[in-house]
């Protein structure tokens, strides 16, 4: 990483930033960087907020007869 | 009444059933259905498909039983067969291609900053505040519809079935690293193509 990270830099180690698997140098680089620039700090909620997003808006319940129908399917290939 | 299987773990109804006994076959099935619908439902986009992969992953597990190694999770064995049902389903559907989610990744200035005022940058935050439930679920689908498939399964699996990433390196036959990697790019791809639909340009 550049003596000077930039919203660049942050952005492509936000996941692994985020899952806990960078170094303590580069931690402190991008939280430095963050906390100062409003753009990476609006950027990374974004970011953080679209798996949460999309979860909440594809969740599927099996349909009852769903269940049923796959029993009857299982059953039928044994 | 009290389900003598509940107890019993995944692996040993898993042997149990692979020795024959429907019955272990049928409480996994009972403790799974649901999961492996709603991944079904978001790898290929529409119940119809779904149902299909549902059936499909687990005949495809009753036949396995005996190629399931004790010494691995019935999960995430169950959950590979399931994704790869997905996958072989959406190649023979064939359909039509869809435009790539490319567009909608960052876009930084020539200093390596990002363009955009820190506004329109948070704004796919508030997608689901601002767009209507229903419109918001068909455009998700679609949005995930557009992914590149090695993303789509890796975002699917560690984002929204919330699996810890080393157990999605294990579905997907990859390192973890590699995950992170798929994951960080659909989710740039995916907070862009949110800041569209709030009407942002990403």
């Amino acid at each position: 990483m550049t003596a000077r990270p930039v919203c660049v830099d942050g952005v492509e180690l936000l996941m692994d930033y985020l899952e806990d698997v960078i170094g303590p140098e580069d931690r402190k680089v991008i939280e430095a960087h963050v906390s100062s620039c409003p753009r990476c700090t609006a950027f990374v909620e974004s970011y953080r907020h679209t798996p949460r997003i999309f979860r909440a808006a594809t969740i599927a319940s099996l349909p009852g007869d769903l269940a049923d129908s796959l029993r009857r399917f299982l059953a039928s290939r044994r | 009444m009290a389900d003598p299987a509940a107890e019993e773990s995944d692996e040993a109804l898993a042997a149990r059933a692979a020795a024959g006994e429907t019955p272990a076959f049928d409480a996994l099935v009972g403790r799974y259905q649901s999961r492996v619908y709603r991944l079904a439902c978001r790898l290929t986009g529409n119940e119809g498909d779904a149902k299909d992969v549902l059936q499909e992953a687990f005949l495809a597990a009753y036949r396995g039983l005996r190629g399931f190694r004790a010494d691995s999770r019935f999960s995430t064995w169950l959950y590979r067969i399931a994704t790869n049902a997905a996958l072989m389903h959406r190649r023979a559907a064939a359909r039509r291609p869809t435009e790539p989610l490319e567009a909608y990744l960052p876009r930084f200035d020539g200093d390596g900053r990002h363009v955009g005022e820190p506004a329109d940058l948070l704004a796919a935050s508030r997608a689901d505040e601002l767009l209507d439930r229903k419109l918001l679920a068909e455009k998700a689908r679609a949005g995930l519809g557009r992914l590149p498939d090695i993303y789509r399964d890796a975002f699917v699996l560690r984002d929204l079935e919330e699996m810890p990433t080393a157990d999605v390196a294990e579905v997907l036959g990859i390192d973890a690293a590699a995950v992170r990697q798929r994951v960080h790019r659909a989710r740039l791809m995916l907070r862009g193509y949110l800041s569209d639909l709030v009407g942002v340009k990403p």
